[in-house]
């Protein structure tokens, strides 16, 4: 058995519905009641999705999960293909699955692969990635504030819009977050 | 660090002077560090020993709000009164929405219910904002009961399931909530309210009121349906920022209302220490009041579009311990 605490991204909980791997958690201590961690979880049967609410205070099951590296191949309309680095064996996931992370993907890619029973549940990409701003217009219209600091929004590879500070020009590698979507910092130039 | 931010919260902190200076209330510094902090049963003080210059020794905790100063100078005959300065919580996470030590906005008023409350925090926070150049809509903040909460997001009477913890263990099983054993009529309200409602009530300012009376220890009920207490919590964007209640004087339901977070803390494992009896002693003069706590960070973090309190504190937990 397990503690709530445990919770992490990736790890798959298993109660009498069946097999539920948690997307989303977040520790929440609301002062007046107990502490608790909500979760989005996605059941791994019919890929329904929900919120639960557990105490930390009590005993859940987590089943076993394993890390895979594997390389990322092609995108089409069965979903994402990877290639196990050490069995090349080829494993499809359907675009549902891998959701909003699947535009940080990139030909060749290496990445961790979250699998149960040999079949892939989750993508994790690294937190940090560098890409190339292929459009940036030098406006001064349509800025908005983020922290006091006037931004703007670039195109980056793979037709990524995201919001940069004003000095970021055409060209310039950038470094993202891919967990928030949010700029990090402007690359160093090598 | 972005100084900007650090300046912003700065400047968030003076607005909210401005405003309790303008309307006529009296800022008090009250004690941050005290004899008997609040005993809230999920509440953590930070404890420390003081000694006297002859060796006496004192045990002492920082406050985790400065609730009973202010209800005791309620009752000294002080009226609409503010307190603004940093309160501390012990075991709780160091993570986006927490730091031990933040800047907690408290105020009352004698004569007076939740209906002034939720109009002084939707006037100040109008004000702050709209100074700040981040003014909102025009548009009266929403209110809604917490019952009509529960109805609209998770399709729950919750009138059925007052104090009746099988009728609530029934509703978090068909919500796929887990059921412990040891849960609390509050824990399973909670599963569902944490999953259902919270993240949903969306970016309109929101308060919402009128607790089940289990959930509010220190407020009046409601005269017109005593199952419920008179307690408002605001929210902007699923974050709570403020947490008020029309106040309890009732020294004897007050005792009482102690000595059961006091069985549950002991049942939870937690210390318990002696009731404030200066507290008691003060509370039947303090009248009909009514106050409310307000986190200054959250309201800077979201004045500023910032998603960490971190960023906004001048030197953040992690770079303190």
């Amino acid at each position: 058995m397990a503690s709530p605490n445990d919770i992490k991204k990736g790890v798959v909980i298993k109660d009498s519905s069946g097999l539920w791997l948690v997307v989303e958690f977040q520790h929440i201590n609301p002062g007046k009641g107990a502490a608790f961690v909500r979760t989005r979880i996605r059941n791994l049967e019919s890929g329904k999705t929900l919120e639960a609410t557990y105490k930390t205070s009590e005993t859940i099951e987590l089943v076993e999960v394993e890390h895979r590296r594997m390389q990322y191949l092609y995108h089409d309309a069965s979903g994402y293909t990877f290639m196990d680095q050490a069995s090349f064996d080829q494993v499809t996931m359907p675009d549902d699955a891998v959701g909003d992370q699947g535009k940080y993907l990139r030909d060749g890619m290496e990445v961790n692969i979250t699998t149960h029973e040999g079949r892939p549940l989750s993508v994790e990409l690294p937190r940090k990635m560098t890409f190339k701003v292929i459009e940036a217009m030098d406006v001064t219209g349509g800025n908005t504030v983020s922290g006091g600091n006037l931004t703007k929004e670039v195109t980056v590879e793979g037709g990524i819009k995201i919001h940069v500070p004003m000095f970021i020009k055409q060209g310039e590698d950038v470094i993202v977050n891919t967990e928030t979507g949010e700029y990090v910092e402007r690359a160093k130039k090598e | 660090m972005n100084p900007d931010l650090i300046r912003a919260r700065s400047q968030v902190v003076k607005l909210v002077r401005r405003y309790f200076d303008e309307q006529g209330f009296l800022e008090l510094q009250t004690p941050r560090l005290v004899g008997v902090p609040g005993q809230e049963p999920h509440l953590e003080p930070m404890w420390s020993e003081m000694k006297e210059a002859d060796g006496t020794s004192h045990r002492g905790a920082l406050i985790t709000s400065p609730e009973y100063a202010m209800k005791r100078l309620l009752a000294a005959g002080f009226d609409k009164i503010y307190d603004l300065g940093p309160c501390f919580r012990n075991g709780e996470p160091w993570d986006g929405t927490h730091d031990p030590e933040f800047l907690m906005l408290e105020w009352y008023r004698r004569d007076a219910g939740l209906e002034e409350l939720m109009r002084d925090t939707e006037n100040m926070v109008k004000f702050v904002a709209k100074e700040f150049g981040k003014p909102f809509p025009e548009a009266a903040f929403r209110r809604l009961t917490v019952k009509e909460a529960m109805q609209q997001y998770a399709n729950l009477d919750l009138d059925a399931l007052l104090e009746n913890r099988e009728a609530m263990a029934q509703a978090c099983r068909e919500h796929h909530q887990t059921v412990g054993e040891h849960d609390t009529w509050d824990d399973l309200f909670f599963k569902i309210f944490l999953s259902e409602v919270e993240p949903k009530l969306g970016e309109v300012p929101t308060f919402l009121y009128n607790y089940p009376v289990s959930m509010a220890a220190l407020a009046r009920k409601d005269p017109q349906d005593p199952r419920y207490a008179l307690r408002t919590e605001f929210y902007i964007g699923s974050l709570e920022l403020a947490n008020g209640f029309a106040e309890l004087s009732d020294a004897t339901e007050q005792r009482s209302r102690f000595e059961e977070e006091q069985a549950l803390r002991k049942s939870l494992g937690k210390e318990i220490w002696p009731i404030d009896e200066r507290f008691m002693q003060a509370l039947p003069n303090m009248g009909n009041a009514a106050g409310i706590a307000f986190g200054v960070d959250r309201l800077a973090m979201l004045l500023t579009g910032t998603q960490s309190i971190s960023d906004l504190m001048p030197i953040p937990v992690r770079e303190r311990f």
